[in-house]
């Protein structure tokens, strides 16, 4: 008789039981919103091309007050999704320009310097500047 | 400029004995193309998603509402004239293109880990998710090139 194998199922709720599991969760949610956030700017282009009326239709209903809440809960979870990238970019994949690998927290902190650098060539040279 | 080869047994490079030996060549799997090209496209995805999105949203949808800019980077006017500069369209589509790819990857996987194991039910999230991934950045190339090229 051949050896039967029992796959190791994980318990219902098993990201509530503990913080960090709770944050993986949070983080791979946070992924799926940025998809989500794709096929809202999609649907923002197809208003843009229609015309004014439409895409200020759009552009209201985005912002009414509760649905600029439930964008703002979502909005923080695309946040904590790019923070944890950036610091998981050094610890999943260390980056090795020296003899030995650079530490995840330097790693870290020029990814944070890069962001705001990209962030300000977007407000300049996508949206015009302020 | 002229290239010089040599033959290979001269070059440093050339080494016999480090051939790959397979002991069950007949067996061998089938080579695997679309599951790197995805994770890859993840990947590209993911940076996109964490460099672009969070400035994107912002100026879009909560600069103005909340008083914390200016000018309104969203307003119809504003945003109708950045759309004629092809960097913007290109922005949109990489974008667009990139959390698709990104997010709908994510989401099949935490399905799987949710318990949605079985092959036929994962075959069944790679054409939806992934289709869903290829038309959004198709629709968005249409967008992008629509009233420029086409």
């Amino acid at each position: 008789m051949g050896a039967r194998l029992y796959p190791w199922k994980r318990p219902r709720g098993w990201w509530l039981r503990n913080p960090r599991y709770l944050g993986f969760q949070l983080r791979e949610t946070g992924g799926v919103v940025s998809a989500l956030y794709g096929l809202i700017l999609l649907n923002m282009l197809r208003q843009l091309q229609v015309g004014e009326s439409a895409y200020t239709a759009f552009l209201d209903l985005m912002r009414s007050p509760p649905v600029l809440f439930v964008n703002l809960v979502l909005f923080a979870l695309v946040i904590y999704h790019a923070i944890t990238w950036f610091i998981l970019i050094g610890k999943a994949q260390p980056i090795r320009f020296t003899a030995k690998p650079i530490p995840w927290k330097t790693a870290f902190g020029v990814n944070l310097v890069l962001w705001l650098g990209v962030s300000g060539a977007v407000v300049y040279l996508i949206f015009g500047g302020f | 400029m002229a290239h010089e080869t040599e033959a290979p047994e001269k070059s440093t490079m050339w080494n016999p004995g480090r051939d790959a030996v397979h002991a069950d060549h007949g067996a061998a799997e089938p080579e695997v193309l679309m599951e790197p090209m995805i994770w890859g496209l993840f990947s590209l995805g993911g940076f996109i998603t964490a460099f672009l999105f969070p400035v994107t949203l912002f100026l879009l949808f909560f600069a103005a509402p909340l008083g914390l800019w200016p000018s309104d980077p969203g307003a119809f006017d504003a945003l109708a004239t950045r759309w004629a500069d092809p960097l913007v369209r290109l922005f949109f589509l990489v974008l667009i293109g990139g959390s698709l790819f990104h997010g709908t990857h994510r989401l099949k996987f935490m399905l799987v880990d949710a318990g949605a194991k079985s092959p036929g039910v994962q075959g069944f999230f790679d054409v939806v998710l992934n289709g869903v991934a290829i038309l959004g950045t198709l629709g968005a190339l249409f967008y992008a090139l629509s009233g420029w090229l086409i």
